[in-house]
C-alpha cells in the first residue's frame, strides 16, 4: 500500500543552495507547506518483460522503491514493467492538475495510466534516450484520472551496472510522487537545475575560462601551466556533456566507452598542470601519461562491455591516486618554494582529494538513487576557484611587470636625460676647447705675421710718425689678442694694469700723476672686452695729454660702483681747441673714445676750455 | 759683458737689437742665432754673460734656450726680448730662469735703458706678472703641494709683489716702503730667483712622480 510520506528537500541541496545564494529552492520550499497533498509511492509490482503492455499474465513480484537493478536483478539488461495503484490525492484547489514526479529513472521510461500511454521519455530501443540525470515530470490527464483505484504502469528500460562506467547510469527507479503539478514542478525544476542546468553552466564557465587561460598562456610561454589548466577545464567541460546530452546516435556501450576514454586525458592534464605549476618538468612522466591515454581505452575494449564497470572503477582509483600523488608532489614543492601559495592551494587540493574519495565511496555504495553529482558541480567550483587564483597571481605578476616596465622606462628616460646633459656639457666643453684653440691660433698668427711686420716698420721706418703709428698699432694688436682670450678679469687687476701703464707713461713724459683708486677692496669682475675698450680709451686719453695738452699735472680718479666703473682724467693743460662749428676737435681721438664708450653702453664726456685743461669723464657698465 | 747670445729670427730686428746692444756694451762679442737649434748649439759651445732670447721662433720656443742656459750656465743672465707682454707668454720663461724681459717695439732709448737696468740687476715686473707670481706661490703654500721643497717668499718680497700687482711702479714702492731703489731691485731679483728654484723643484718632483729620472752626463 502506498502511504503518505513527508517530502523533504535533500540537506545537501539546501546547504549548497544557501552557499551559492541561489533562490531556486523557492519551489521546493512551497512543497513543504502543503505536504499532505503529495502521495509517495514506495512499492510497486515489477515484471521483467519486453512486452508493449504490462504483462498481466506474468507473475509479478512486489518490489520496494527505490529499485536498484544491480541488487534486485543483477546483470539484467532490458525492460521492466512496474504497476502501482493509487487514489487521486485530495486537493484544496479543485482546478489543480495532478502529475507524477519520478526523481530518477535510468535509463528511460514510458508511462501508462489506466491502460493508456500518457508519456514517453524518448527512445526505448538502442540508442536509448539517456535520462539518468534528468528527473521526469508527467502530468496526469484529468480525463483518464479516476478518484479512486487508478492504475499506473511504468515501463523502464535500463542498462546493467556491468555495462556502464558509473553507478550513476546503472538502471533503477526511484520512489514516485503524485501530487499537484504546480507543486511537483517546483521540485522537478530544482532537481533539474541541480542535476543538469548547473552542470551546463559549470561546463560553459569552464569552457570560457579554459579558452581564456589558453589565450593567456599562448602569449606568455612562461605561464605554460595555464595552458594545461585551460585544457583541463575544456576537457572537463566536454566530459560533463554526458550529463545533459541525452540523445546520442550511438548505443550505450559506445557512449560509456567514450566517457571512459575522456578520463585519462583529463587526469593527465590535471597531473601535468600541478607539476608545471610547481615548476617541475618530467618528460618521462609526460610520456607515461600520454601512454595512459592509449592504455586506458585499450584495456576497456579488452575488458569488454560485460566488465566495463569494474574496469572503469579500477581505472578511477588508479587515476585518483595519480592526482593525489601529483597534489602531494605539488604541495611538497610549494611548501619549500612558494609558501604563500601553499596554504590557499593546499586547502583547495585537500578539499578536492576528499571529494574524489567521496565520489569513489559513493559510487561503491549501492542502493541510492540520488548520488554522485556532488563532484559534478563542486569540482568545477574548485577549478574555478583555482583558475581565479591563478589569474589573480598572473594579474599580479602582470601588474608587477608593468610597474617594473614603468620603473625601467623612467630609468631609461633619466639615463637618456643624463646622457643628453653630458653630451651638451661635452659639446659645450668641446666648443670652448675649439674656441680656445682658435683664439690661440689667431693670436699666434697675429703676433707672428702682423706683429713681425709692424715691428719691422717700427724699427726700419725713417719717419718717427710712422714708427709711432706702427708701435701704437702693435699695442692695439696686442690688446685685441688679449680681448680674444675672452676671460673676465677682476676689476682690481684691471685697475693695477691701468695704473702701472698710465703712471709710467706720464712719468716718462715728465708729467706728474695723481692717481686715486677706490678705497676699499674691489670684488667685481669685468669682461675682457670691457677691459680692452677701457684700456684703449684710457690709453688714448693719456696719449692726448702727452701729445697735445702741454700739461704738467694729471689727476686720475677711479670709482667702482656696484654695476659701473667711472674714470675721470683731468689735466691742467691748454685744453682742446674748438672747431669752427663750436664742437671739440675730432682729431684728438675724442670721437673714437666716445664711440668705444657707446659700444660698451657707457658714455664718455669731454669738458674742455682754453686755459682750463681737459676733463674726461668715462662711465662704463660692468 | 763680453759674450752675448742674441736669439732672434727676424734679420732686420736682429740687426736692430745688435746695434743697440753694441751701444750699451761696446766691447761685447755677440753670437747671433735665428733658431732654437742653433742657439742650443751655441750654449753648449760658448760661455755667455748675457742672453737676449726671443720667444716665438720657427723651430720652437726660446723658453728651451732659457732653460738650457739655466742648467748649464747658471750665472748667465737671460733676458726675454719679445713682442708678447702678457704673463701667458712671459711667465713660463721666467719660471725657466729668465731674468726680466724687454719689449721689442720700444723706442731705442727705452730699449737701451731697460737693457741697462736689467744688466745692472734691476729687472722689470709688470702687474700681471706679479699677480701670476703671487698666485703661483699661493698654490705652492697649499697643504697638498707640501711634497715640494718649500721655497717661500719673505714678507717684504710679498709686499713688493702685492704693490706691483696694484699698479705701483718700483720707485713708488721704494718711496712707500722707505727702501732704496737698489733694495727694491734686490727683492725683485730675489722673487725671480725663487720663482725659478721653486719651478725647477716642482718640475723635478713631477718627473719623479711620473717615473722619469732626469740624468745629467
Amino acid at each position: 500500500m502506498p502511504f503518505v510520506h513527508v517530502f523533504r528537500l535533500a540537506g545537501l541541496h539546501a546547504l549548497l543552495g544557501a552557499a551559492l545564494t541561489l533562490g531556486l529552492c523557492a519551489g521546493s520550499a512551497a512543497a513543504e507547506d502543503t505536504p499532505t497533498e503529495v502521495v509517495q509511492i514506495l512499492e510497486a509490482l515489477a515484471v521483467a518483460s519486453g512486452a508493449p503492455r504490462f504483462p498481466s499474465e506474468a507473475t509479478a513480484t512486489l518490489q520496494a522503491l527505490p529499485d536498484d537493478w544491480s541488487l534486485s536483478r543483477p546483470g539484467y539488461e532490458g525492460t521492466v514493467w512496474y504497476r502501482m495503484n493509487f487514489d487521486a490525492p485530495a486537493t484544496d484547489d479543485a482546478q489543480a492538475v495532478l502529475a507524477l514526479y519520478v526523481e530518477r529513472v535510468c535509463t528511460n521510461l514510458d508511462v501508462h495510466l489506466n491502460g493508456r500511454r500518457i508519456f514517453s521519455g524518448g527512445r526505448m530501443e538502442e540508442p536509448v534516450t539517456r535520462n539518468c540525470y534528468h528527473p521526469q515530470l508527467v502530468p496526469l490527464p484529468e480525463a483518464l484520472l479516476k478518484a479512486r483505484g487508478n492504475q499506473l504502469d511504468l515501463r523502464v528500460r535500463g542498462h546493467a551496472l556491468e555495462h556502464v562506467a558509473s553507478r550513476e547510469r546503472a538502471a533503477g527507479l526511484s520512489t514516485l510522487r503524485i501530487g499537484p503539478l504546480a507543486e511537483l514542478a517546483g521540485t522537478w525544476r530544482a532537481n533539474e537545475f541541480w542535476n543538469v542546468t548547473l552542470t551546463q553552466l559549470a561546463g560553459v564557465a569552464m569552457l570560457v575560462l579554459g579558452m581564456f587561460m589558453i589565450g593567456v598562456a599562448w602569449f606568455n610561454r612562461r605561464a605554460s601551466y595555464l595552458m594545461y589548466l585551460g585544457l583541463l577545464a575544456i576537457a572537463w567541460a566536454v566530459l560533463t556533456a554526458r550529463v545533459w546530452l541525452n540523445e546520442l546516435p550511438v548505443p550505450n556501450g559506445t557512449t560509456e566507452l567514450l566517457i571512459g576514454l575522456g578520463l585519462a586525458p583529463t587526469v593527465g592534464l590535471a597531473v601535468v598542470f600541478l607539476l608545471r605549476y610547481a615548476r617541475l618538468k618530467l618528460p618521462m612522466l609526460d610520456l607515461l601519461l600520454l601512454a595512459q591515454c592509449v592504455l586506458l581505452p585499450a584495456s576497456l575494449v579488452l575488458a569488454g562491455p560485460a566488465h566495463l564497470y569494474v574496469a572503469t572503477i579500477v581505472w578511477y582509483w588508479v587515476l585518483g591516486l595519480e592526482v593525489l600523488l601529483a597534489m602531494a608532489a605539488y604541495l611538497r614543492i610549494a611548501w619549500s618554494h612558494q609558501r604563500s601559495e601553499f596554504w590557499a592551494m593546499g586547502a583547495i587540493l585537500v578539499l578536492l582529494a576528499l571529494l574524489l574519495l567521496l565520489e569513489g565511496v559513493l559510487d561503491y555504495r549501492s542502493g541510492t538513487v540520488w548520488q554522485g553529482h556532488v563532484l559534478r558541480f563542486v569540482l568545477p567550483m574548485l577549478v574555478l576557484v583555482v583558475s581565479f587564483r591563478l589569474v589573480q597571481v598572473f594579474a599580479r605578476a602582470l601588474h608587477a611587470a608593468e610597474a617594473g616596465r614603468t620603473t625601467l622606462e623612467s630609468r631609461v628616460q633619466e639615463a637618456a636625460l643624463e646622457i643628453e646633459r653630458n653630451f651638451a656639457q661635452l659639446a659645450e666643453l668641446r666648443v670652448e676647447q675649439v674656441t680656445e684653440k682658435e683664439r690661440k691660433r689667431i693670436a699666434a698668427d697675429l703676433h707672428d705675421d702682423l706683429g713681425a711686420k709692424l715691428l719691422t716698420i717700427v724699427h726700419t721706418s725713417e719717419s718717427d710718425r710712422i714708427s709711432t703709428l706702427a708701435r701704437e698699432a702693435l699695442e692695439e694688436m696686442r690688446l685685441s689678442v688679449r680681448g680674444l682670450t675672452g676671460k673676465p678679469l677682476r676689476v682690481a687687476d684691471a685697475l693695477g694694469d691701468w695704473r702701472a701703464e698710465t703712471v709710467s707713461r706720464l712719468g716718462q713724459a715728465g708729467i706728474e700723476t695723481d692717481w686715486s683708486g677706490p678705497a676699499e677692496e674691489v670684488r667685481q669682475v669685468m669682461s675682457a672686452r670691457g677691459y680692452v675698450q677701457t684700456t684703449r680709451i684710457l690709453r688714448e686719453a693719456v696719449s692726448n695729454i702727452i701729445k697735445h695738452s702741454g700739461a704738467s699735472h694729471c689727476k686720475v680718479r677711479c670709482t667702482v660702483g656696484e654695476h659701473e666703473i667711472g674714470v675721470v682724467v683731468q689735466d691742467n693743460g691748454r685744453g682742446i681747441p674748438l672747431e669752427l662749428d663750436g664742437r671739440l676737435d675730432r682729431g684728438h681721438g675724442m670721437s673714437s673714445m666716445k664711440h668705444r664708450a657707446k659700444q660698451m653702453q657707457g658714455q664718455c664726456l669731454v669738458e674742455s676750455g682754453p686755459g682750463y685743461g681737459t676733463v674726461i669723464r668715462l662711465t662704463l657698465p660692468l | 759683458m763680453n759674450n752675448i747670445l742674441l736669439l732672434e729670427d727676424l734679420p732686420q730686428i736682429r740687426a736692430w737689437i745688435k746695434a743697440l746692444v753694441l751701444q750699451v756694451f761696446p766691447q761685447a762679442q755677440i753670437s747671433e742665432a735665428a733658431r732654437v737649434h742653433d742657439a742650443l748649439a751655441l750654449v753648449s759651445a760658448v760661455k755667455f754673460d748675457l742672453a737676449l732670447v726671443d720667444l716665438g721662433l720657427p723651430d720652437g720656443s726660446g723658453v728651451e734656450v732659457v732653460a738650457a742656459l739655466r742648467e748649464s750656465q747658471p750665472d748667465v743672465q737671460s733676458v726675454v726680448v719679445t713682442i708678447h707682454d702678457d704673463d701667458e707668454h712671459l711667465f713660463p720663461a721666467l719660471q725657466a730662469g729668465a731674468f726680466g724681459y724687454v719689449l721689442k717695439e720700444q723706442p731705442r732709448e727705452h730699449f737701451t735703458e731697460q737693457l741697462n737696468r736689467i744688466s745692472q740687476g734691476e729687472p722689470p715686473l709688470s702687474p700681471s706678472i706679479a699677480r701670476r707670481v703671487i698666485a703661483y706661490f699661493a698654490a705652492q703654500a697649499r697643504p697638498q703641494a707640501n711634497a715640494i721643497p718649500h721655497v717661500q717668499l719673505t714678507e717684504r718680497e710679498s709686499e713688493v709683489l702685492l704693490r706691483v700687482a696694484k699698479g705701483y711702479t718700483l720707485p713708488e714702492i721704494g718711496v712707500q716702503l722707505s727702501l732704496s731703489r737698489h733694495t727694491i731691485a734686490d727683492y725683485v731679483k730675489q722673487i725671480y730667483r725663487k720663482l725659478n728654484v721653486s719651478s725647477r723643484a716642482e718640475a723635478a718632483l713631477e718627473a719623479q712622480r711620473l717615473g722619469l729620472f732626469a740624468r745629467s752626463y
